[in-house]
């Protein structure tokens, strides 16, 4: 199963919304997701694929919204690189980032 | 109805143990923030906490009773001592038996609770420790201090997550100010810096990396804290005829409930509170000189107190010096409030506005006078005090010069 799926489905699970209706083009906020919900997605992604996402709810926040300031989530420690989390495709983009990253390092 | 005066101030902190010593941090802007040292890290993302450092409760207890303490009793029985010998206080048996007893406090026991359960779950242990659930126990702190100065009136816990400290002692401000009890001793405890509460405290990604920056547009979230500060309250007519000392005048207390989010802070329910208390003091908004902010350092927290501060107001909020002794103290959730409430009587007392430390460059969703880094001598004539806690508990202290 690609990572994708598995992004969708948590997702859906999340915010209790049939995974049908998403797409990678998917917005967090239309999907009416608030800090919170974030935060228990990324609690999940980082259970079922054992990384971490070094995300705060203050950027979790703003970062739902469309490129509203900020707009970036620091996937690294120390902020190495930055990447979008307002759609499901960034979401999926970032884990497929940090699994890749922990499987390098093995 | 009774006047009500702040006689006594006792408090255990980051930034000092005595009540010199933590005025002097405060408005020096010393943080008591720094690395965690009083639990191991191995397992912690979060390097940095506000801690107790200088506490070693074997100066306080004799080793038998030391046992039956947690460290959040112990914080809470020592600075209910302090406050009663700077308030001169005798307690002679007719106060013992009148004197209501009311501490806040958001958990319990949580070192107590912590170590059991890691001993039964993570070491396979069998039993616990036979002391184990009366020193966890919620109403442990205020059963202590009953126990330990013999105040045998109305006594109970108020647990309202990070607004405990303010409920208690707007619940102890009413019963005195009612009759209902002639002096009151009150205030708040917390001491949950474990492995376990921190390790909860991550999962909810509001935990600072780096320090605490109230109200600052480089805010990355607030710092774990712990500690206590207690009062002895009592009418004025008393603590005139007896000559003790007089920090401030409670005048008047606000509580409200957001009925909206779990955690994040609702403008109109801070505002509430805030008017509420500005009607009870009978006290003008234009006639407020300082508040000391519930400033967490969250984004979320600062930016909606803001709104808060502007709706409740008004016009006088840009006349107002607003600032967050959290930037030092960290957040001591159930305690913050009553270590919060020791800042404002003690800038009403002294009148000086203790600054907002780490203050490092304004935002403009932030735009009061956040009184930045250095402490300022203002005359004060009235100040408000304000807690908003996570359940979305609103409770606001208004006080005035003695």
């Amino acid at each position: 199963m690609a990572i994708i799926d598995d992004v969708r489905s948590i997702i859906a699970q999340s915010l209790k919304i049939p995974v049908e209706k998403l797409t990678p083009e998917t917005r967090l906020e239309e999907l009416g997701a608030e800090s919170l919900d974030v935060i228990e997605i990324v609690f999940a992604l980082e259970e079922k694929f054992d990384i971490a996402i070094p995300l705060r709810a203050d950027e979790a926040t703003r970062l739902t919204k469309t490129n509203d300031g900020g707009g970036a989530a620091k996937p690294g420690q120390s902020g190495d690189q930055e990447l979008p989390f307002s759609t499901v495709g960034d979401v999926a983009e970032i884990v497929e980032k940090l699994v890749a990253a922990k499987a390098a390092a093995r | 109805m009774n006047r009500v005066v702040i006689t006594g101030i006792g408090v255990v902190t980051p930034i000092g143990s005595t009540r010199e010593k933590f005025w002097s941090s405060l408005i020096e802007a010393r943080s008591g923030i720094g690395p965690i040292t009083i639990v191991p890290t191995e397992r912690l993302n979060t390097r940095i906490a506000a801690q107790v450092l200088d506490f070693n409760p074997a100066d306080h207890f004799e080793p038998k009773r030391q046992g039956l303490l947690d460290r959040f009793s112990q914080f809470a029985v020592v600075a209910a001592r302090a406050a009663v010998q700077d308030a001169q206080l005798q307690i002679t048996d007719e106060i013992a038996l009148q004197a209501a007893t009311i501490v806040g406090n958001s958990t319990g026991g949580m070192n107590t609770l912590d170590d059991s359960f890691y001993r039964l779950y993570g070491e396979n242990g069998i039993r616990p420790h036979p002391l184990t659930i009366p020193r966890l126990m919620s109403n442990a702190a205020c059963s202590l201090i009953s126990m330990d100065l013999g105040l045998k009136g109305p006594t109970f816990t108020v647990a309202s997550a990070c607004a405990s400290g303010t409920h208690a002692v707007g619940q102890a401000f009413q019963m005195v100010r009612t009759g209902l009890a002639p002096i009151a001793l009150t205030g708040g405890s917390e001491a949950c810096l474990t492995v376990g509460t921190i390790k909860a405290w991550e999962a909810l990604r509001v935990l600072s990396p780096d320090t605490c920056r109230p109200f600052s547009k480089t805010r990355s979230g607030l710092v774990l804290g712990e500690g206590a500060a207690m009062f002895v309250l009592e009418t004025r007519e008393h603590a005139i005829a007896r000559g003790a000392p007089i920090y401030a005048e409670l005048l008047g207390f606000g509580m409200s409930a957001d009925a909206a989010d779990i955690t994040a802070i609702d403008p109109d329910g801070a505002a509430r509170a805030m008017r509420a208390a500005l009607t009870d003091a009978k006290v003008n908004p234009a006639d407020v000189d300082y508040v000391n902010a519930h400033g967490t350092g969250t984004l979320l927290n600062d930016k909606g107190e803001t709104v808060a501060l502007r709706q409740a107001f008004g016009d006088a909020a840009d006349h107002l010096a607003v600032s967050s002794s959290k930037a030092v103290l960290g957040h001591s959730l159930g305690a913050a409030g009553a270590v919060e409430l020791a800042a404002t009587a003690l800038a009403l007392h002294n009148q000086i506005i203790p600054p907002t430390a780490n203050f490092e460059e304004a935002d403009p969703e932030c735009d009061l006078d956040y009184v930045p880094n250095t402490a300022r001598n203002a005359p004060i004539k009235n100040a408000m005090s304000s807690s908003f806690a996570f359940g979305g508990l609103n409770a606001v202290l208004v006080l005035g010069r003695a």
